[in-house]
């Protein structure tokens, strides 16, 4: 490009409108970031519901893999950011986004895990508790702690939420579809019993992050081979 | 009566400059020069226009142990870079 051309008004605008056009097809994300999550997402819930369907536990809690995934995406995060060779305003509120729904799951975890027992002990305090009746009387009645019903219906719903978005921010038709397969799988899941919303769980984590990821990643990986 | 054009943001690489920058927060150097086609030379020479007249602002940093310049359109250049597309508008009656 010549240092100091004059242009004409025509051409200016020719020229703005083209450097703007060269910034929106520029850069695709790697893809292993929607890889990484989709597959422990997927497995947790897909291992959670052979637990609950043929009812065997196995020596560790498997949602550990979610929480142990926590580690690779800081450090392929701190990669991302030192290599991107741009930053786009849109990046930073799919960002806001995502920090908001990883509180989110966050404090779902919390809710499930501390209200129960907190139900209990308030019930106790107020000298009473839940029992489990059988109507034909063929089991005796049994103490029951509180729990939230079919729980994992609201995570498929947050699943959604922020790969909705992203999907809108950037027109990736991917995760647009993905997030219409979260939403139908929460409606088949307020009608489901609770060990197959984690059957749903795991399609909405395939569908949400591990095939868009895969797709982000060849064109990636495309785009990588024609630069070199 | 028309606006003159702005003479910081009349000339081929600083508009280049800029119309990448309206639309990103922020752009590495190496970048800025793979998508102007410019030299490394001409572009920092260009760039340095561009931050002295206030319309961007240039950081200098070292990151795996390379230097890594980063440029930034300022408020100021935002407000230049408006006022330009509105008085081409202007010319053009678009």
């Amino acid at each position: 490009m010549p240092e100091e051309k004059q242009l004409t008004e025509q051409e200016s605008l020719q020229l703005i409108t083209s450097m703007i056009q060269k910034v929106k097809g520029g850069y695709h994300e790697n893809g292993t970031g929607p890889i990484l999550w989709g597959t422990v997402v997927s497995i947790a819930s897909f291992v959670t519901y052979l637990q609950r369907e043929y009812l065997f536990d196995l020596p560790f809690d498997i949602w550990l893999i979610v929480m142990a995934a926590i580690i690779p995406q800081i450090i392929m995060v701190r990669k991302e950011r030192r290599t991107r060779p741009h930053v786009k305003y849109e990046d930073e509120a799919i960002n806001a986004v995502w920090i908001v729904y990883a509180l989110t799951i966050f404090g779902l975890t919390a809710y499930q895990n501390i209200v129960p027992e907190v139900s209990a002990n308030l019930l106790k305090a107020e000298g009473w508790q839940m029992m489990k009746h059988v109507l034909d009387n063929s089991k005796p009645d049994e103490v029951l702690t509180p729990f939230t019903p079919s729980l994992y219906s609201i995570y498929i719903l947050v699943y959604a939420f922020p790969t909705l978005v992203t999907g809108i921010t950037k027109k990736f038709t991917p995760m647009l579809v993905g997030s219409g397969i979260a939403y139908t799988c929460f409606i088949i899941s307020l009608y489901t019993a609770s060990k197959y919303d984690f059957l749903l769980g795991a399609v909405t984590a395939i569908a949400c992050w591990f095939i868009p990821g895969l797709i982000l990643r060849s064109r990636y990986l495309a785009q990588k081979r024609q630069h070199v | 009566m028309f606006k003159e054009l702005d003479p910081i943001l009349h000339s081929q690489l600083r508009l280049a400059v800029m119309s990448l920058l309206i639309s990103v927060k922020e752009a590495d150097f190496t970048y800025i020069r793979e998508k102007t086609n410019a030299t490394a030379g001409n572009l920092s020479v260009q760039v340095q226009k561009l931050k002295e007249a206030g319309c961007i602002d240039v950081l200098k940093q070292f990151k795996d142990n390379y230097p890594q310049t980063t440029c930034k359109i300022t408020p100021k250049g935002i407000e230049a870079f408006e006022a330009y597309v509105q008085a081409l508008q202007a010319y053009l009656k678009v």
